[in-house]
């Protein structure tokens, strides 16, 4: 038959609801699956880092050696292996001189995920390595060059063993992991270590065995191997806390997934405007349909068919704009990334697809069933009431659709909390301001001039449906300020944190007596560094007189620490009281001020008192209060502070941090050559990793904000259009009966930027409170009142729901009553 | 008047007989679409019958209803009621379809040339002017072969002579066809036409 669903839905395109539903779910498709993409794709990047900083997908870590015939088991199951073997050792050069150093011995196939670094000078240009140090060789990292006076291919010592120097040593992936604070970096062949003879049962040193597999085949080893864990062997995997750029990356990640639950509830509200005005405008040719003999089921099969091919044209076009949005950004800072983004596969397009699904059946289908209602007596008269008000059932549908897809989609109940009361807010006090305010306009305008009095007139006679409009309008606007707002913060935080100039090298072990001399020789050169901070070792043994349990194989929760303690008497730049008083300077109590992360793992208040081990000395304070500070700001970060009269008597080393531009690196072999004994930790490739990406990611987030703010608009556009029918009736009886083009505009612009002007108050509000839940409770951030927004979304509200009111009634002016009223 | 039911038609009793035409006239709210409504199945009586053929309207539901006229009843309205969506053609196949009509298309175009309409089957209702608009909701009112045809005020919305032609146009076919004709109208010469006039004041016959 022609007369199909496919049919009436190209023909009906033109009465433009179609074009915001059709609009509206390829927005939510889109938005959906693009986000998901992104966001699979960055989620696979970032677990490749974290591998790529274990060097490895699973690690056993032990003090003692770790059973050989394990790698052998990791081969037969198809994992591969490698073995690193990390410890303190005297480094002998040139007869004379020598060096504490922390060797690094691995084995062929190291590392098995990301790569080792070298240059072929000191501090000279960095290349990745295909392996580790042949036999016999040995890489040294660059300052033992100038501490050692050694260069590529001399001869140097370890124990009994003689090697040749190959290369400098830079970064190797799992450094931070395996730091060990001994000294300067030398990396050796694992094969050599007997021929040294230095490793003795019962030194110092740590083992570790990488393998690598696909993650079905490692996770039947890990089943294999867990069991045969003995006291003192820790298995390590990629949780093991992400480092620096993961965070930035992550809260990127939350972000664009409340980007995209937000764009879904706009995009559901947008297509449930649409799918109703559509239902309403169909009432009349139900009746025709049924008058020639249609039945209701005909006409749901009709209808439903219509909604499918339109949700299967929606589905195709958004899972193509979902594609180019995640292909956007990773154009545009999949570079930077430290590793390449694998495929996303098609479950964001799943996604996409089930979204649109949902969409359809919970927000568009409800309206357009009630059609099959629609009594055939409309063609004889038309004020024959209609079945499609929307009843409490269709909103709870529409409610839980909304939350269930915001869950569904970020997986994050707080979120979708945090959102939800922003949204039930919105709608509460919308409906009781709205009422009140519009009941309250009459009195006004019964005095006003005579456009204020046609447009508030307007606005009373039509309360209800007016304040479901501000409703609407308050959500989109709401939902908008919100986004506007989280990636304000966002990208204020980051770039605040990170600014140019960002200490980019640590320094540490400077003796008390190089204090004053590091200073100068800093000044001279006029870099910018952190003061320098007292730093002394030691262990935190007791939380209120009860002693914590020693093991070391609790590496998180209430267990013995080992700590760097510093001696402040103000509160360190960076640093937040969050709980108690700082100290008065120059106190003389047993106080410590306790990072607040680091009080809670251990169960620390304030007011309890601590004991301590300082080298073998007890020490005990009572904590004064607990700070907050930020992990990621390359400044010297200490969990417990102390007033300096307390730890004045101990020995300490000093530290800071500072910034080297790339053209000055050259200082640090002048540097090193003073100072011997300080360790100096290069971080400004990572620095400038982080810079980079955040630069980038900032850039991703606001192509994610206009995409957004379009699902937006679409809500507005959507909104104004439900009420433009009965608007342009009354304009048209009023134009024929003489009103002047300026009183008829001015008045329905006043009724919509009223409406826009009570929805931005709302939305102002609201947004405020889902800010506050959101940055508290799910964006890890602090939350502060934005006044800047108020006049933007009260402001904005007004004058585009107000412009979009008189341009979606322009026709009324422009075109002659007659066949104005005829049509409607 | 909350609680207050207001009676539309009272104590109506009616037979037409098949192939018969009839008028009713009747001031405005006499109760005249009323009455056409519940005799065409459009609307439910609270209470009473109706009875078309050996079918009890009132034993149908609304679905049930459909389908009988569907299949028994063509409409022609005052305010047309054609599917902008659809072109003339397909406005005049739409009841033709709906009853799975074999061959809906050929019938809906010689209906068309029946009513003059021949070389305009494929434009919308908005490209036809009024008279021509009612010939198309003529042609799709007798394309299904209807036992009897409610037309409800069909010159309403057209000027004397439009109108005039419309009617003969109407009685033509329906002299071809054999259908009975039920029709509302104020208009006394339309009325004329008709075997039999009713009259309705107040919701109640009136013998003429």
């Amino acid at each position: 038959m022609s007369v199909t669903a496919g049919k009436m839905l190209a023909r009906d395109w033109r009465g433009g609801e179609l074009g915001v539903l059709l609009l509206a779910l390829i927005l939510a498709v889109g938005v959906v699956s693009g986000i998901s993409a992104f966001a699979t794709r960055l989620q696979n990047a970032l677990t490749q880092e974290s591998h790529r900083f274990l060097a490895a997908d699973l690690v056993v870590r032990s003090g003692r050696e770790i059973p050989p015939d394990w790698l052998q088991r990791a081969g037969e199951q198809g994992v591969a292996s490698a073995v690193t073997l990390v410890f303190p050792s005297m480094l002998y050069a040139n007869d004379d001189s020598m060096q504490l150093v922390s060797v690094k011995a691995v084995s062929d196939g190291y590392p098995l995920r990301g790569a080792l670094t070298f240059s072929e000078e000191p501090f000279g240009a960095v290349l990745p390595a295909q392996g580790g140090p042949g036999r016999g060789q040995v890489w040294l990292e660059s300052r033992l060059f100038a501490l050692l006076d050694v260069a590529i291919g001399d001869k140097v010592a370890i124990g009994e063993a003689e090697f040749t120097v190959a290369a400098a040593a830079r970064t190797e992936p799992d450094q931070a992991a395996t730091f060990g604070g001994y000294g300067p970096r030398v990396l050796m062949h694992y094969a050599d270590i007997p021929a040294t003879g230095v490793v003795q049962p019962g030194s110092r040193v740590e083992y570790r065995q990488l393998y690598a597999a696909p993650p079905d085949i490692l996770e039947s080893f890990r089943q294999w191997l867990q069991p045969q864990l003995e006291d003192g062997q820790r298995l390590l995997d990629v949780n093991e806390g992400q480092p620096g750029i993961g965070n930035a990356l992550q809260r990127a990640e939350r972000f664009l997934l409340l980007a995209g639950s937000l764009g879904v509830v706009l995009a559901g509200v947008a297509i449930a405007l649409a799918a109703r005005r559509f239902s309403e405008r169909h009432n009349d040719y139900v009746a025709i349909m049924k008058s020639l003999g249609a039945t209701s089921a005909r006409v749901n099969r009709l209808y439903g068919g219509s909604l499918l091919m339109l949700g299967a044209v929606a589905t195709a076009i958004g899972c193509l704009l979902g594609w180019g949005i995640q292909a956007v950004f990773f154009s545009l800072f999949g570079d930077q990334l430290p590793v390449q983004p694998g495929p996303s596969g098609i479950r964001p397009y799943a996604i996409g697809a089930a979204t649109s699904l949902t969409c359809l059946l919970c927000f568009a289908w409800p309206p357009l069933r009630r059609l099959a209602l629609a009594s055939p007596l409309r063609v004889l008269r038309r004020d024959t009431p209609l079945e499609n008000r929307r009843t409490l059932g269709d909103y709870a549908l529409g409610l839980l659709a909304i939350s269930l897809l915001m869950w569904g989609y970020s997986r994050d109940w707080q979120l979708t909390l945090a959102v939800l009361a922003g949204l039930a807010v919105t709608v509460a006090l919308g409906l009781v301001l709205a009422l009140t305010l519009l009941r309250g306009g009459r009195l006004v305008g019964m005095r006003a001039g005579s456009i204020w009095r046609l447009a508030l007139a307007g606005l009373q006679r039509r309360g209800t449906s007016n304040a479901m409009q501000v409703v609407i309008f308050a959500m989109a606007i709401m939902l908008l300020l919100v986004l506007v707002l989280v990636r304000t913060s966002l990208i204020d935080d980051w770039q605040t944190q990170l600014p140019e100039g960002t200490p980019n090298h640590f320094m540490i072990n400077i003796g008390p007596g190089d204090v004053q001399p590091v200073d100068q020789m800093l000044r001279a050169q006029d870099i910018k560094s952190e003061p320098l901070y007292p730093m002394i070792r030691g262990r935190i043994m007791a939380v209120r007189g009860e002693a914590l349990p020693a093991s070391d194989d609790r590496e998180e929760g209430r267990r013995q620490r080992e700590s760097n303690f510093t001696w402040s008497d103000t509160l360190p730049e960076g640093n937040r009281l969050f709980a108690g008083q700082w100290w008065a300077p120059g106190t003389d109590e047993a106080l410590v001020s306790v990072e607040r992360e680091f009080a809670e793992r251990l169960g620390i208040e304030v007011g309890d008192t601590v004991g301590f081990l300082v080298g073998s000395e007890p020490l005990e304070a009572r904590v004064a209060n607990l700070r907050e500070l930020d992990w990621q700001s390359m400044r010297p970060n200490f969990f417990l502070i102390f007033p300096p009269r307390l730890l004045a008597d101990y020995p300490a080393t000093f530290m800071t941090s500072f910034y080297l531009a790339p053209q000055d690196k050259g200082f640090l072999n002048r540097f090193i050559r003073q100072f011997p004994t300080v360790t100096v930790i290069e971080m400004d490739v990572v620095v400038e990793q982080i810079r980079t990406i955040v630069q980038q990611v900032s850039a991703a987030i606001e192509l994610v904000l206009a995409v957004i703010l379009a699902a937006g608009s679409l809500v507005l556009v959507a909104g104004v259009q439900a009420s433009v029918d009965a608007r342009m009736h009354e304009s048209a009886i009023l134009r024929a009966l003489g009103a002047r083009r300026s009183l008829v505009l001015g008045g329905l612009f006043i009724e919509f930027a009223a409406l826009g002007l009570f929805a931005g108050l709302l939305a102002t509000v609201a947004a405020e409170l889902s800010v506050y839940m959101l940055q508290e409770w799910v964006m890890d951030m602090r939350y502060t009142l934005s006044p800047r927004i108020w006049p933007l979304g009260i402001g904005a509200g007004m004058l585009l729901i107000g412009g979009l009111g008189v341009f979606s009634c322009r026709r009324v002016v422009s075109s002659p009553p007659v066949a104005l009223l005829r049509e409607l | 008047m909350a609680g207050t039911e207001l009676e539309i038609l009272k104590g109506i009793t009616l037979e037409i007989k098949s192939g018969e035409s009839v008028a009713i006239v009747g001031a405005s709210g006499s109760g005249k679409s009323t009455l056409l409504g519940l005799l065409a199945g459009l609307d439910e009586a609270s209470a009473g019958t109706v009875v078309i053929g050996d079918t009890n309207l009132g034993e149908l539901d609304e679905d049930g209803r459909a389908l009988f006229r569907g299949r028994h009843v063509g409409f022609v309205f005052q305010s047309f009621q054609l599917l902008p969506a659809l072109t003339a053609l397909e406005n005049v196949m739409l009841p033709l379809e709906l009853q799975g009509h074999a061959r809906a298309r050929e019938q809906a175009d010689n209906f068309l040339q029946r009513v003059g309409l021949g070389p305009r089957t494929g434009h919308y209702p908005r490209q036809l002017s009024g008279g021509e608009q009612q010939r198309v909701a003529i042609a799709r009112a007798f394309a299904s072969h209807p036992s009897i045809l409610f037309a409800d005020e069909p010159t309403g919305n057209l000027d004397t002579r439009t109108g005039a032609t419309i009617i003969d146009l109407l009685f033509e076919l329906n002299r071809e066809e054999g259908t009975t004709l039920v029709l509302v109208t104020h208009d006394a010469q339309l009325a004329d036409r008709c075997q039999r006039r009713i009259c309705l004041e107040a919701g109640q016959l009136v013998v003429e």
